[in-house]
């Protein structure tokens, strides 16, 4: 009797709360809730306002830009905003637990599509898409195989880096380096295969690789301190965010050092690393947008859709930051490069 | 309707699977009166062996063993480390979470996603044959439910015991142990032990939830843990009828049920943490609102 009561009482909270939930939405979708619901059988049909579940593992520079150019690929494809489509977007502040529960909820609305940006993000859709087989478009995963999302309701774009003409860039502005130290989060695949690659090639390139994997964001300084006594020529970040996100700490001391710091995309050089061979977050989202558009419309299916790594890499350069470590940037690479720098 | 019953039905789930985690946290925490920060890394390390069982086809069901032996042995060095070297409580848990973090990752390799063939507890046959003509949204709540209960009531029964009642001794009174002539430290390791086997055998039930093992999930699943056990105290605090697990379940789901407020709140997806925040505080004021009098901290 008293297991029941409690029961029961758990039961009428949950409910209570529950029934919050849709009175908090109509602040996007209409005035009443009978509205939401005709939207929403609106939108499993093959026209009408399709509902996308955008789903962002945390605030990152990069990761933002991924987001924007996503909605802009939709655009460019055709879609209206608003007419065509309504974004449900969500931030999971990098929690794991909380994509669960997002792409769940992406699921009890009936998203037509859900947009996964970052590995976690997409691992947790996928698994919340399972029961409807909603497809999942994710940009910004390294290496989809390995995460085994390369099969099934599900595809993207990948953010591998352009490692053999990062080496590339290095050697023409650093003609007599022979180190590259570089800074990783042994926990991130996506650092992990970099790594791998960057060993694999330095040697072609005449460079070895002096690198340091860290567990935290606390750490990288450490291990940038111990880089530089090591004597490496200069530092060539990946796209990781423990050590993208104190970039700031990194460039104060390898500046002092007088250490040029190469980076990963562009968001890095205007932060004031020397030169990227690198991509372009705006435009992965952008290529991201597109596929999804196709989806959305029916002009493809995640099967016929194999998932993207970026068409084109671009060349960034800051040239405040190369002037103080003396480099200069050969022609046939100042032509096509782009100046990046915040001022 | 359709669409608030089923993200009821998410965030139930979600409750009664981290509910086992709460479990483990509310023996350290609020039987044994241990801080133990070893959550962290035992959560990750039973989601770890579970994806690298799972993909190399092993029986599901088997996982969840597993997984509740390696937690078993995470409170172990947890409690070896506190009770034999000596090392204080907080400090003993963070040595194994540290230790933890790069051990999982040996284990997994890196994070591992496993392929919607292979089969989870969700999936697997005998499942299937008791609830296979439902939805798999609602087998997988019907699952966590089944395993929420059934640990507790084998809590109930366990806290019962001599045993039990010991771990309860220890952490109201630990002199009066060392009167009855026991070991404060054993039982201490018992109570760790007991846990942490809940807390990897919550990370391996997870990890088949969600078909994937990633070296950060476990990061602030102590403060989840926490939480969802002081806001189900809280709440039941004036009926005493309830019993501390049956609060701890509440607690859990009541949490989940919080973050799902938050992200349908429809505000700026920044402020997801601070408007969880405010609905933890709405719960807990209210929750010592009930009480008429005492000393009480949340």
């Amino acid at each position: 009797m008293k297991k029941l009561l409690s029961v029961l009482l758990i039961a009428a909270m949950i409910l209570t709360l529950g029934a919050c939930a849709p009175g908090n939405e109509p602040a996007e979708s209409g005035p009443a809730s009978g509205a939401e619901l005709s939207s929403e059988t609106e939108s499993e049909g093959p026209s009408g306002p399709y509902l996308i579940g955008v789903c962002q593992y945390g605030e990152h520079a990069s990761l933002d830009n991924c987001r924007e150019g996503f909605l802009q690929g939709l655009v460019d494809s055709g879609l209206l905003t608003a007419e065509d489509f309504t974004i449900d977007y969500q931030n999971a502040g990098f929690d794991d637990a909380v994509t669960t529960q997002i792409a769940q909820s992406f699921s009890a609305e009936n998203a037509a599509l859900m947009c996964a940006i970052a590995t976690p993000a997409a691992t947790a859709c996928y698994a919340a898409a399972e029961d409807k087989d909603i497809p999942v478009i994710f940009t910004a995963i390294t290496d989809p195989v390995k995460a085994k999302l390369d099969s099934g309701n599900v595809t993207g774009t990948s953010d591998k880096l352009p490692v053999d003409a990062q080496l590339d860039l290095i050697r023409a502005l650093q003609p007599d380096a022979d180190v590259i130290g570089i800074v990783y989060t042994a926990s991130e695949p996506n650092s992990v295969s970099a790594i791998a690659e960057y060993e694999e090639k330095a040697g072609d390139y005449g460079f070895t690789i002096e690198s340091i994997g860290v567990t935290a964001q606390s750490e990288v300084t450490q291990a940038v301190d111990t880089l530089i006594s090591k004597g490496v020529d200069c530092f060539s970040n990946l796209t990781d965010n423990n050590v993208v996100g104190v970039l700031a700490a990194m460039l104060e001391k390898t500046n002092e050092a007088g250490i040029p710091v190469y980076g990963s995309e562009v968001e890095q050089v205007k932060k004031g690393c020397v030169a990227a061979a690198g991509i372009d977050y705006y435009q992965l989202g952008i290529q991201t947008g597109i596929m999804a558009a196709k989806i959305l419309t029916g002009a493809a299916t995640c099967e016929t859709l194999p998932y993207e790594t970026i068409s084109e890499y671009g060349i960034y350069v800051n040239s405040a930051a190369l002037a103080e470590m003396s480099l200069t940037v050969p022609d046939e690479i100042a032509q096509r490069a782009v100046e990046s720098s915040e001022a | 309707m359709e669409n608030v019953l089923e993200l009821l039905t998410g965030t139930l789930t979600q409750g009664f699977l981290y509910a086992l985690l709460a479990y483990g946290v509310f023996i350290t925490y609020k039987i044994l009166d241990f801080p133990d920060l070893t959550v962290d890394g035992s959560f990750p390390l039973g989601a770890a062996v579970t994806a690298v069982l799972l993909t190399r086809g092993a029986d599901p069901y088997l996982t969840l063993l597993f997984a509740v032996a390696v937690g078993a042995a995470a409170g172990l060095a947890t409690g070896l480390i506190h009770v034999r070297l000596g090392v204080r409580d907080l400090l003993a848990g963070i040595i194994t979470m540290t230790a933890l973090f790069s051990l999982n990752l040996q284990i997994a390799g890196s994070n591992l996603t496993v392929e919607r063939a292979v089969e989870t507890i969700f999936t697997a046959a005998p499942t299937m044959a008791l609830f296979g003509g439902m939805k798999l949204l609602y087998r997988k709540l019907i699952v966590s439910f089944l395993l929420a209960l059934v640990l507790k009531l084998a809590l109930d029964l366990y806290f019962k015991t001599k045993s039990g009642l010991l771990l309860r001794a220890v952490g109201d009174n630990e002199t009066l142990v060392t009167t009855l002539a026991k070991d404060k430290g054993s039982v201490k390791i018992i109570g760790l032990v007991l846990a942490n086997a809940l807390v990897a055998l919550c990370g391996s039930v997870v990890c088949q939830e969600q078909r994937s093992f990633s070296a950060t999930m476990g990061t602030g699943q102590i403060v989840f843990g926490l939480a969802a056990v002081i806001i189900g105290t809280t709440v039941f605090r004036k009926m005493s009828f309830v019993k501390g697990t049956t609060a701890v379940v509440a607690g859990s789901v009541l949490y989940k049920a919080c973050i799902q407020l938050a992200i349908l709140a429809g505000l700026p997806a920044n402020l997801l943490k601070l408007i969880t925040a405010v609905l933890f505080l709405v719960i807990l004021t209210l929750g010592n609102l009930q009480k008429t009098g005492g000393k009480q901290h949340a």
